[in-house]
């Protein structure tokens, strides 16, 4: 236990370092963006005046090491300062966008790991197998064609011509859901309205789907491909050799060792999904961050370029903190080595 | 048993016409992202769409003929550079507040703080509510486009924001919520994903039982996504801003197609600082080689609607100073050879920069044209994408604007002023809207009388000149008039934008919701 604590302190130190690398890194990117981000939001009739005022509010036209400054001063206060492309303060804007993501992104992952994986077990216990071709034929799939490309194929196919699911949106327009969390799962909830619940499900699972293929054809190669290394190794003959069953040795001695290298890359895929999430989010008219993101960049609007930024690495460092910790559940050779180390 | 099934006909029937008697009918459309709700920032069309429904102005253009009508004025009068409005009686905000002169004071005011949006066309302005129901307007010099630009001036409820606000401005609560006296008041606005609008029943004008009693403006939504919608009766009017091979496929498969003629066009601006296109011949021979009537059938979306009309000079067909639609322009290689024989450089010395705006694809389809027209020349050219912020930048200097930039410009307040002056005048160099750098004492002379015009002779006068001069000078490639075109379900109608005499020639306004009618 006091090695998962070891992990997680260091983890969580190096996360900060990242953090304050990466404000850095985006604080002198956005400013390199061409356009001037003050003439952008007064839009293309705004006066020299009117430009220069802004300037002046933004601090633009300080070195950009006093800006950074400013905007350590006004981040230790919480204020990420006011998005030109709405007109609201950024976290306000965070605090709408990201719940609509988180959910979907989750449920994407969720897909991912709880399809993928099973597919490459299934693939290595039959491997060579019509299973196994059917699996690889299925991974290549999902794996050759972008999220995007998978959002508009199921929605014409499952929503325009069967119409089985919503085209867009989170939420039909029936309910009136009071927002408490964000998260329509839980605010549908704690208003107590079950038929909207199932609705936020039903608008959920296509573009969660769509998002989720390609991580699903990649979980189930990676997971096929290690296990079915493990499967030469020699302790798993041995295993067969003393006439365990098959779906023994395949579950304890030649999956978990599989695992590792397979939830390394899902914890990554997992947290690639934020900033992927774009063109599904486009497709299915998702109010989430990652559109929000994509338009602040094209708009230079500078305060919400930062704030997006920061919360998609932030939860990628999460993921990855996470992932690092069940790893090291997984592995012992990892709890043990960082033993050795402090 | 008949008698049975006759009552239970009955009943059905009945509870059937109750229900369609009390069903509420939603309009659903779209726009591109954002929604700016606060209309002292209205700039964009989804701004307008806004602006308009949920606030007033104190006049509002004519519509299917020109001029301008009192609003929330009753009446006006000028002397030289002094207007007066009359306020109309017994107008009240949604909050239940009435309005009055001070209101009209305070959204002058607050429009000309806050800088943002159209407040440039107020520039130099100042208001005095001379009592409740009078407002009196003092410009810094006599200007004839003044009664237009009013239809930008929403009137905001001064006592609610002052009351609400949490900043000096009330820009906060105003982005979020309505305080106008508009036909539809705000129940619900995401900036990004949705408006929610609610018909107010109490609006000045009162609001027909036929007009969608809920409006859901919705933003950003993908061609492939509006498109399944409409297929599937779940939207009702897509955005201009669908490919036009979306929009006859949605005609195709039923939709009717809503058009409104702008007060705008599409230009190619060729900047006139820069060599060869210093030389007034070398331009005439770019603008004789120019392909009109391909350019035309380019944006063709059907055999009878497009999304723009043959141009026939500098000013769109239907302003002041337009030509008759008999002189539409056409490509002349003749013409162009010859322009290019007197032009003092040799084409073959310079290679011409056609820019596109990355975020109108149809700009690249046009720089191709242009480029394939003046091979036919011989002259040599290159096609540079730049995104519209990057653009923006680059013409603030003669040296970093290309030779030929791509622009949709339209005039806000349906006045040719607010069209051809920040295009043309000389004080207005290195502007998005005016990257030629002209600079010509004649047209400075017809836009400072078309502007100080106290008739609409006058105006038309000065304007027919102004056409005249700016064709002779070349400096613009004028495209096509635009016409903006919306698919749109059958269960909406919309008279503003398929009646040509109901029409208003400005845009956005033809979205007012109040004037719509609900079929389904």
């Amino acid at each position: 236990m006091s090695q998962l604590v070891g992990i997680l302190v260091r983890r969580i130190g190096i996360s900060v370092v990242v953090l304050i690398g990466v404000s850095m890194l985006i604080f002198a990117i956005a400013r390199i963006i061409p356009g001037d981000p003050a003439r952008i939001a007064l839009g293309p009739n705004a006066t020299a005046e009117q430009i220069a005022k802004l300037r002046g509010e933004m601090h633009l036209d300080e070195n950009i090491v006093i800006q950074y400054g400013f905007f350590i001063k006004d981040l230790v206060s919480g204020d990420l300062g006011t998005s030109l492309y709405t007109n609201r303060p950024v976290t306000l804007d965070i605090a709408q966008f990201l719940p609509a993501t988180l959910e979907l992104v989750f449920l994407a992952g969720v897909i991912m790991v709880g399809l993928g994986l099973p597919l490459g077990i299934l693939a290595a216990r039959f491997r060579n197998k019509w299973p196994d071709h059917l699996v690889r034929a299925l991974a290549l799939l999902t794996v050759s064609a972008p999220s995007f490309v998978w959002a508009v194929i199921l929605m014409l196919l499952c929503a325009y011509y069967l119409p089985l699911f919503p085209i867009a949106g989170r939420l039909s327009d029936i309910y009136e859901i009071e927002r408490v969390t964000g998260f329509l799962t839980i605010d549908t909830l704690i208003a107590g309205n079950v038929a909207a619940f199932l609705d936020v499900w039903h608008h959920l699972i296509l573009p969660a789907v769509a998002l989720a293929l390609s991580g699903i054809g990649q979980a189930a190669r990676l997971t096929r491909a290690n296990m079915v290394e493990t499967y030469e190794k020699p302790y798993i003959e041995m295993a067969q050799a003393y006439g365990f069953f098959p779906h023994r040795i395949a579950r304890i001695y030649a999956f978990k060792p599989s695992l590792i290298p397979s939830l390394t890359i899902i914890g990554l895929d997992f947290a690639a999904m934020l900033g992927n999430a774009f063109l599904v989010e486009a497709v299915f008219a998702w109010p989430g961050l990652s559109r929000y993101g994509v338009n602040v960049i094209l708009r230079k609007d500078l305060n919400a370029i930062m704030g997006t930024v920061l919360i998609i690495a932030l939860t990628f460092l999460i993921v990855n903190i996470i992932v690092d910790l069940l790893i090291a559940v997984l592995n012992p050779r990892i709890r043990h080595s960082t033993r050795v180390q402090s | 048993m008949k008698l049975k099934y006759l009552l239970g006909s009955v009943v059905a029937a009945s509870a059937s016409i109750a229900s369609a008697a009390f069903a509420e009918t939603v309009l659903r459309l779209d726009e591109v992202a954002v929604g700016e709700l606060d209309p002292a920032k209205a700039s964009d069309y989804a701004d307008s769409i806004l602006m308009f429904n949920v606030y007033d102005t104190l006049v509002l253009p004519n519509q299917g003929g020109p001029g301008h009508s009192g609003h929330l004025a009753e009446s006006w009068s000028s002397e030289g550079a002094t207007f007066t409005f009359n306020l109309r009686d017994g107008v009240s905000f949604q909050s239940g507040n009435t309005m009055t002169a001070k209101d009209v004071v305070y959204s002058l005011d607050r429009a000309q703080a806050l800088g943002s949006g159209l407040s440039y066309l107020f520039a130099g302005v100042s208001a005095e509510a001379i009592d409740d129901s009078t407002v009196q307007f003092t410009l810094g010099a006599p200007n004839a486009a003044f009664v237009a630009s009013m239809v930008r001036l929403p009137i905001v409820d001064m006592a609610y924001v002052e009351a609400n606000k949490s900043d000096e401005w009330g820009e906060s609560l105003l982005s979020g919520t309505s305080a106008g006296t508009g036909a539809y008041s705000v129940v619900n606005h995401n900036p990004q994903e949705e408006t929610v609008m609610a018909k107010w029943d109490d609006y000045f004008l009162g609001v027909a039982d036929a007009a969608p009693d809920t409006v859901r403006l919705r933003y950003g939504l993908e061609a492939a996504t509006v498109r399944t919608l409409i297929a599937q009766g779940e939207h009702d009017i897509a955005s201009q801003w669908l490919p036009p091979e979306v929009i006859k496929a949605l005609s195709d498969n039923g939709a009717q197609l809503l058009t409104e003629t702008g007060t705008g066009a599409f230009y190619f601006k060729m900047n006139t600082t820069k060599a060869p296109l210093d030389d007034v011949n070398c331009r005439r021979a770019l603008a004789s080689a120019f392909d009109y009537a391909t350019a035309i059938r380019m944006i063709a979306i059907t055999d009878d609607v497009s999304a723009g009309s043959p141009s026939t000079g500098a000013i769109p067909v239907g302003m002041f100073g337009a030509n008759g639609t008999n002189m539409v322009q056409a490509q002349d290689m003749d013409a162009a050879k010859a322009h290019m024989a007197a032009c003092s450089y040799d084409f073959a010395d310079y290679d011409i920069e056609v820019s596109w705006i990355a975020e109108v694809p149809l700009e690249e389809r046009f720089a191709l044209l242009m480029q394939s027209n003046f091979a036919q020349l011989g002259i040599k050219s290159h096609i540079k994408k730049l995104p519209w912020a990057l653009f923006a930048e680059q013409v603030s200097s003669p040296e970093n604007t290309p030779h030929i930039s791509q622009l949709f410009v339209n005039a806000v307040t349906g006045d040719p002023d607010t069209l051809l002056y920040g295009m043309y005048h000389s004080s207005n160099p290195g502007t998005w809207q005016s990257p030629e750098y002209l600079n010509d004492a004649e047209v400075d002379a017809f836009l400072e009388a078309g502007r100080a015009a106290g008739s609409e002779a006058g105006r038309q006068e000065a304007y027919a000149g102004l056409n005249a001069r700016l064709m002779d000078l070349a400096a613009t490639i004028y495209g096509f008039d635009r016409q903006s075109v919306f698919a749109a379900s059958n269960r909406v109608r919309v008279p503003a934008m398929t009646d040509p005499s109901m029409a208003f020639g400005l845009d956005g306004l033809g979205f007012s919701f109040r004037l719509m009618e609900m079929t389904e």
